[in-house]
């Protein structure tokens, strides 16, 4: 299939190097990975902090977008921004059908999140975070993101 | 002295002709490689130029063109992807694109 083999590809040359702030955390198959991202400037919204994120693939990646999410543990909390809502749901158009283009990759997408995250300066969730959080039940790629702010 | 040949070998290489390290965007093969699906490389995976000057293993930009939310645009500019060669048109949406002739196994 299209996608073990472009993700065997994306996996070696990021076992090999990576842009700084982005690491590699797991990788077991070519299903599900894990990576930790933080914000490399001086940012006081996320200074000292690492941000965790689970890229989920189709068979059909790179065809189709990979779903994306931030997950929170112990020492790793959720980014505040005002496309993220607090369980991890990334409202971006990249990742989003519209949006995604199959010349990008998890390095680009985890470029994109870190970039997303630097040049943000408002400490806040989206609004209706809490009602979302609440009562969505839609896997990400399912839900029909309306993308009308294009300052960040 | 004269040198009778009984008998010649001709051994012949190609490449597309596309830069060296080149890799499709898509699957991230080299050109002169498949596409994620093929076997053989040449003309049963060949490549497509677009007008905007973008290329990659026709199979990848079908698969990608296939797709409703490709809006037919190309991965790497978004602009209208239209081939630049005559007989390859892009695939209309649903249908499935036209194989070149292949070599049977």
């Amino acid at each position: 299939m299209f996608a073990s083999k472009r993700l065997a590809k994306e996996l070696q040359k990021l076992h090999d190097k990576l842009p700084p702030g982005i690491t590699l955390v797991k990788a077991d198959d070519l299903q599900e990975w894990i990576m930790d991202i933080r914000v490399v400037d001086n940012n006081p919204i996320y200074v000292g902090e690492v941000y965790r994120l689970k890229f989920t693939f189709s068979q059909s990646y790179p065809i189709e977008a990979p779903e994306v999410v931030f997950v929170r543990d112990e020492t790793h909390p959720i980014p505040w921004h005002p496309h993220i809502y607090s369980n991890g749901i990334i409202c971006l158009d990249l990742l989003d059908r519209q949006g995604w283009s199959p010349v990008h990759n998890v390095e680009s997408v985890c470029v994109s999140l870190q970039s997303m995250l630097t040049s943000n300066t408002k400490k806040e969730r989206p609004e209706g975070d809490d009602n979302f959080v609440r009562n969505n039940r839609l896997r990400p790629r399912d839900i029909n993101f309306i993308f009308h702010d294009n300052q960040v | 002295m004269k040198v009778t040949i009984k008998e010649w070998n001709a051994v012949a290489a190609w490449r597309w002709d596309m830069p060296d390290d080149d890799v499709c965007g898509i699957c991230r093969n080299p050109y002169d490689s498949t596409c994620s699906k093929c076997k053989y490389p040449g003309d049963d995976c060949p490549l497509l130029l677009g007008e905007c000057n973008h290329s990659f293993h026709m199979h990848c930009i079908f698969s990608w063109l296939r797709q409703e939310s490709a809006q037919e645009k190309c991965p790497m500019c978004r602009q209208p992807f239209k081939s630049k060669n005559q007989e390859a048109a892009a695939p209309e949406a649903g249908t499935q694109p036209v194989q070149p002739d292949t070599i049977a196994p």
